[in-house]
Order: structure tokens, then sequence, then C-alpha cells
């Protein structure tokens, strides 16, 4: 790996729900004590089912949201105990791209707005060419300037949700799941722009799916998440599971193949509610693996630095 | 094989808009059968065409004959049609929150299919609810059927509607995208469940699906539907070895693939027309790499092969 240039250091985010007058309030935590870092020019992915904190993530190591407790370190500076100023000085190298390329545009912009709209914000003014230049980078035509979100299709603004991520030249790039709502056709779209994009402007990204398909695809590194914690990191996309999660993830996969059919092995039992997590691993209510130990101690990530695990009886 | 339902040549319009242009399929019995395309491509319309229900959104077959069981849907009275949708048609949708009521205990909303559709006491409804759920491998059943639907994740819920449409012991079952909305641990059991079951029941199932994997992993046949046409339809073996059609292979290539090499997943460029501005000739022409103006100018004729149809001027190999 190339020289960390995010380093995220023992990371948690509690959140509270609920409370009233007759109800207490409870707590969760929705990202455990993450420590992970991402090389200059690297893209890193994370994968996990719905709910297990990958937005809550994305969100910290931006500082979008506060964490409970941990840092998260850019380029040597920490960011989580800078203050507003200096935040938004720092924030002009970091970018974020959402899932929901339907609500992420406000409908009442034209184009030309959305993407002069982060250059306004730090007090830029921009000439019309630049707003041609972002369009021409993401592969849309400069006619289309002058329309609205509402007229575009879903990968098109895709594509405007990219060129405005990208419109302050950042050098680190969040994407929360930017082709979830995309058909496949055009995610595969959307995904040969961003590697073009990575391999022409150096970009690092830390690019968050569902899809563990999808993130061997397209990433160097692949850290899996089950309810809030890192189970697994693979050193690289050939690398065979370890954590029987991630065994599940990968045979939920079907291969377009009808000759390559095959039984899948069924998860049993249910995830655990976030609010009543068991003790244990979080993982032991499905693992065909599990052990009465399972069910008592909690496995911490460790074994081979470059391919650490969360698991007593790994593969 | 007789099929249960066949499509024959049929069009579709809502208003004078023309969705659905001369589309033909069948399933049979113990048969699955996938329709595939991309979003807005007529796979959820066909559905509704299948089962008599166009009128719901002020549509209608226009042109071609829906026959179930070799009944002529169109020469059914609407009673007689709600009649046969409710005994012998079960259909499952993307959000399973429609299809339950929250203010109903599962066990009933599942017993109350069959002892309406087959009859059953309440005892026997119940004992074949716990089977089906059992079956469906819903983890306490036994409790299952006294919770409410708030208390059961969304793969459970999902399992449960599932069960509804198979109480009532269906010859057919319509699934529009029944596991888009879940995790992909989950999506893939419950699609293998579903796919076993109706084999073993000799059920018949079109499955409706964006994802080509699940296609090539349940379906024996599939239909390939680009822009309100079928751009093909054969057995899935076939078609997933050698695609005739360029659209088929474009929407297999988008899956990645363990082993792909970087950069060689690259989609298909630009996006499916409205129905308001189809092109002329092929309407997939523009995004084609096989374009002539032969293809620009002629709809292609949907060509009937040993196993199955094309509809392109320029087709692959066939096998
Ligand atoms: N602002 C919030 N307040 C309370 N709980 C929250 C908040 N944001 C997220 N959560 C909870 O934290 C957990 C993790 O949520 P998060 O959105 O990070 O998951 P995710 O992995 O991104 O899921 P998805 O794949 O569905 O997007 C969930 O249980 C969620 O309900
Ligand atoms: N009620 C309606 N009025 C007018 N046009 C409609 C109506 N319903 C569907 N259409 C149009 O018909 C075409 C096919 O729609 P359909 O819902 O069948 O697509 P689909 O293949 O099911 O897509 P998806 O994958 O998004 O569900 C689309 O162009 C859609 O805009
Ligand atoms: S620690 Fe035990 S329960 Fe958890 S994943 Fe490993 S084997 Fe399964
Ligand atoms: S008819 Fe022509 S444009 Fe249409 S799919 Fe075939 S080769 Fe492509
Ligand atoms: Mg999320
Ligand atoms: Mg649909």
């Amino acid at each position: 790996m190339t020289a960390p240039m995010v380093k995220i250091d023992a990371l948690s985010k509690r959140f509270q729900s609920g409370g009233g007058l007759f109800a207490k309030p409870r707590t969760m935590m929705a990202v455990r004590e993450v420590t992970l870092s991402i090389g200059k020019g690297e893209v890193l992915g994370v994968v996990g089912e719905s709910g297990c904190g990958k937005s809550t993530l994305a969100r910290l190591v931006l500082r979008l949201i506060e964490p409970t407790s941990g840092r998260v370190t850019i380029d040597g500076t920490d960011i989580t105990a800078l203050s507003a100023g200096a935040l938004r000085r720092i924030r002009r190298r970091m970018a974020m791209v959402f899932q929901d390329p339907y609500s992420s545009l406000d409908p009442r912009y034209s184009l030309a707005d959305v993407l002069a709209e982060p250059l306004r914000l730090q007090g830029e003014v921009i000439a019309p060419a630049r707003v041609d230049e972002m369009l021409a980078s993401v592969g849309l035509p400069a006619a289309l300037a002058a329309s609205h979100p509402h007229q575009l299709s879903g990968g098109q603004r895709q594509r405007v949700g990219i060129a405005r991520a990208l419109a302050l030249k950042p050098d680190f790039v969040v994407l929360d799941e930017p082709t979830a709502s995309l058909d496949v056709s055009i995610q595969a779209q959307i995904i040969a722009l961003l590697a073009d994009l990575r391999d022409r402007l150096g970009l690092t990204y830390l690019f968050i799916s569902h899809d563990l398909g999808l993130v061997r695809y397209f990433c160097d590194r692949i850290v899996v998440m089950y309810l809030g914690s890192v189970v697994e990191v693979l050193p690289d996309t050939r690398t065979a599971p370890r954590h029987p999660y991630t065994r599940a993830l990968m045979d939920s996969n079907f291969a377009p193949d009808p000759a390559r059919r095959r039984v899948i092995e069924m998860l049993t039992g249910e995830v655990p509610s976030p609010f009543a997590l068991p003790p244990g691993c979080a993982f032991a209510t499905r693992c065909p693996r599990a052990s009465d130990r399972c069910r008592r101690d909690t496995p911490a990530l460790g074994g081979d630095a470059a391919h650490p695990v969360a698991c007593f009886h790994p593969l | 094989m007789t099929a249960l339902l066949k499509l024959d040549d049929i069009s579709v319009s809502i208003g004078n808009l023309g969705l659905l242009d001369r589309i033909s399929l069948s399933v049979g019995r113990g048969q699955v059968v996938g329709l595939v395309g991309e979003s807005g491509s007529g796979k959820s319309l066909t559905a509704m065409a299948a089962i008599g229900l166009l009128p719901l959104i002020g549509g209608r077959v226009t042109k071609g004959t829906v026959r179930f069981d070799g009944q002529d849907m169109a020469a059914m009275t609407e009673t007689q049609r709600r009649k046969l949708r409710g005994a012998r048609i079960g259909f499952v949708t993307q959000n399973p929150m429609t299809a339950l009521d929250p203010v109903q205990r599962i066990g009933e909303q599942v017993d109350v299919v069959s002892r309406l559709h087959l009859g059953l006491s309440r005892a026997d409804a119940r004992a074949r609810t716990l089977d089906l759920l059992t079956r469906l491998r819903i983890p306490e059943a036994g409790a299952v059927v006294d919770a409410w639907p708030h208390q059961l994740s969304g793969g459970m819920k999902q399992r449960i509607v599932i069960a509804m449409a198979l109480a009532g012991d269906p010859d057919l079952i319509i699934a529009d995208e029944p596991t888009t909305a879940l995790d992909v641990t989950v999506q893939a059991q419950i699609i293998q469940i579903l796919g076993s079951l109706v084999r073993e029941r000799g059920v018949a199932l079109l499955l409706i699906t964006h994802d080509m994997g699940v296609v090539a992993q349940v379906c024996d046949r599939v239909a390939v539907l680009y822009a309100g046409r079928l751009a093909e339809e054969g057995p899935v073996g076939p078609i997933f070895a050698a695609p005739a059609h360029p659209y088929t292979a474009a929407l297999i290539g988008c899956i990645p693939q363990d082993g792909m090499a970087k950069g060689s997943l690259t989609g298909i460029p630009g996006a499916v027309p409205s129905a308001a501005a189809f092109p002329a000739g092929c309407r997939f022409h523009p995004r084609c790499p096989r374009a002539s103006d032969l293809c620009r100018n002629t709809p292609p004729m949907i060509v009937h092969r040993t196993a199955g149809q094309v509809a392109c001027h320029h087709p692959g190999e066939a096998e």
C-alpha cells in the first residue's frame, strides 16, 4: 500500500432513538471502533448489508457528523479536532457522492447553478466555460447546462452529482452507493467514468456498496462490515474470504451463467436488533460455524495484519 | 408442454401511447420464466397485461390474445377474471408492506387465503400456513404466526407475502421484482426457495427481475424486453452461452464477475428511450454496436428459431 492519505482510528458513533414520556431512549452503536487507512490513489471498498453503518462511516470520515469517539486524520491533519473555519478549508479537498441521484439535486436549479454552487459557497465566481468543462469531464454535453435535474435520466443525474463533487478539485472522494438506484447498464457506465476520473485526476476513493461483486471488480482492498463493526479486510480482490459472513455475501452473488448453478448454503436465523445485540459475535445468530465461545466472547479484528478477520473459527 | 399462460403477439397502449409491441411468451407448469430488461422496458406492463390488470392504470390490449389455461382472457367478464386471479394466480410485488395488513396478525393473513380459496377449516388452514412458513425457512414459524407485520424484518415480511401467494395453491405466480428491496444474502435465499417450491408443486412462475444473475440461477427460459419490444426469448442455457441479440449480450456483460479485467465493464451507452420518443427502425439502434442503415430504418421482425425467438437484423451465431 502507498502512504496512507486517510487514517481512521477507533472511530465510533452512537445513536439514540425514541425516548418519551414512558419509553426509555434506546441507544445503538452504528459504527464501532473502526480503524482503517486509505492509501493515496487507492480505492477502498466498504461492503455490508443495509443498516451495517456504511453511510454513517462515510459521514464520519468527512466529519459531516460528529463522532462519539475516535479520530480521522487526512494527510496528517486530525479533522476531528479542527475548528469550523479550518474544517471548511480542508473540506475543499474532500467530497461526497450520494446514493440517490433523484433527491440529491435541487429540482429548482439549472445544472449550471447546481455545478457552480460548491464554488459559490467557497466564495468563488465561475465562468460559464468552467461549467461546460465540468459537464464534459463526466461525459455530458454542454447543451445540458441550462436544463433542470428532472429533465435528466438517472445516469445523467448521477454524472451531475459526480461533477459537482469534483467542482473544487478534491483529492479524496467518498462515494456512498453511487450506483445503487441505477440499472446495471448505467451502473457500468458510471463505474467506468469513476475509474477514468481516478486515473486522470489522481483521486483517492472510499467506495461504499452492498454489492460485493461490484466492489471486487472496482476496488483495491475491501472492508466488510456487519452491524457496525469491521469483520474482515480483504487485501485484494483475489484473496479468498476467511470470515463466514464474507463467504455468505460472496455466495449470494449469482454468476450470470446457468452452467454454474449451485445450491447456496442457507443462513438461518435473523439479524439481531442493533439496539439489543446479543453478547459475543454479532453474526453468531446466523453463522453456520458458531460455537458456545462465539455466543459468549466478542472476536476482535486481528490475525494477519494485511488480511485481518474478526472470527474465532475463520475459514 | 402446454402453456398455462400464453401471451400471443400482444400490443398494449395507454391512451394513444403504444407501450408494448407484439410480445409473445408463455409459461408452463413447473416452469420458471424470467422477464428482464432495463427500467422502463415494459416488464411490469407485460405482467399486468398477463393477468388482466391493465384497466387499473387505464391501459388496454390493442392486439393479440392472452390465454390462461387455454381460455381467452379478453372473452371473460371482469367478474370471471377477478375470480381467476383470486383462485389461480398469486401475485408478489416488490413492496411487501402494501400486501400486508398492518393491523392483522401474520398467521391470520396467510390462513385466510387457503380458507377462502381452498375452503379449508381454521385448523387445517393454520397447519398449512405453518408448513409453508417452515418451507420458506422462517425460523420459529410457530411464534411468527402470532406476530404483527411491524415486528418482522423486511426479509421476513417478503417471505410472508410469498407464503400468501402460495397458500391458495395457485397455478401461476407472477413475481414482480420480489427481492429488490432485500439484503443480498436474503435475496439469494428467497430466490432459491421460490424456484424450488415452484418446481416441486408444478406451479408456473413468471419472475420479473433486472438481475441476469438471478435469471441464470433459477429460470428455465428468459424473455428480454427492450423499449416495449421483445429482443430475444428462449431457454437460458443457449441464450447465456451465445446470446443472439446484442442487447442480451450487453446486459449479461454489465454484471461484474470474478476474474474480469479492470476496465472491461463498460455498460451500455445511452439510455432507454421513453415511449413518446422511440427511435425509428430497431429501437436499440442508437445504443447498438452492430447497428447498420437497415437497423436505423426498418424494425427487425421476430424470427422464430428452434427453441425461441429473436428480433435483430444481425443476430449473433445461433448454436
Ligand atoms: N441520524 C440517525 N439517528 C438514529 N439512528 C441512525 C441515524 N443514522 C443512522 N442510524 C442508524 O444507524 C444504523 C446504520 O445506518 P447507516 O445508514 O449507516 O447504514 P447503511 O449501512 O448505510 O445502510 P444502507 O445500506 O441501508 O444505506 C442503522 O441502524 C440506522 O437506523
Ligand atoms: N400508467 C402509465 N401511464 C403512462 N405510461 C406508463 C404507465 N405505466 C408505465 N408507463 C410507461 O411504460 C413503459 C414501461 O413501463 P413498465 O413499468 O412496464 O417498465 P418496467 O420494465 O417494469 O420498469 P421498472 O424496471 O422500472 O419497473 C415506461 O416507459 C413507462 O414510462
Ligand atoms: S466468531 Fe463464531 S459466530 Fe462469529 S463469525 Fe466466527 S465462527 Fe461465526
Ligand atoms: S437490429 Fe440492428 S440495431 Fe437492432 S439489435 Fe440488431 S444489430 Fe442492433
Ligand atoms: Mg447507506
Ligand atoms: Mg416494473
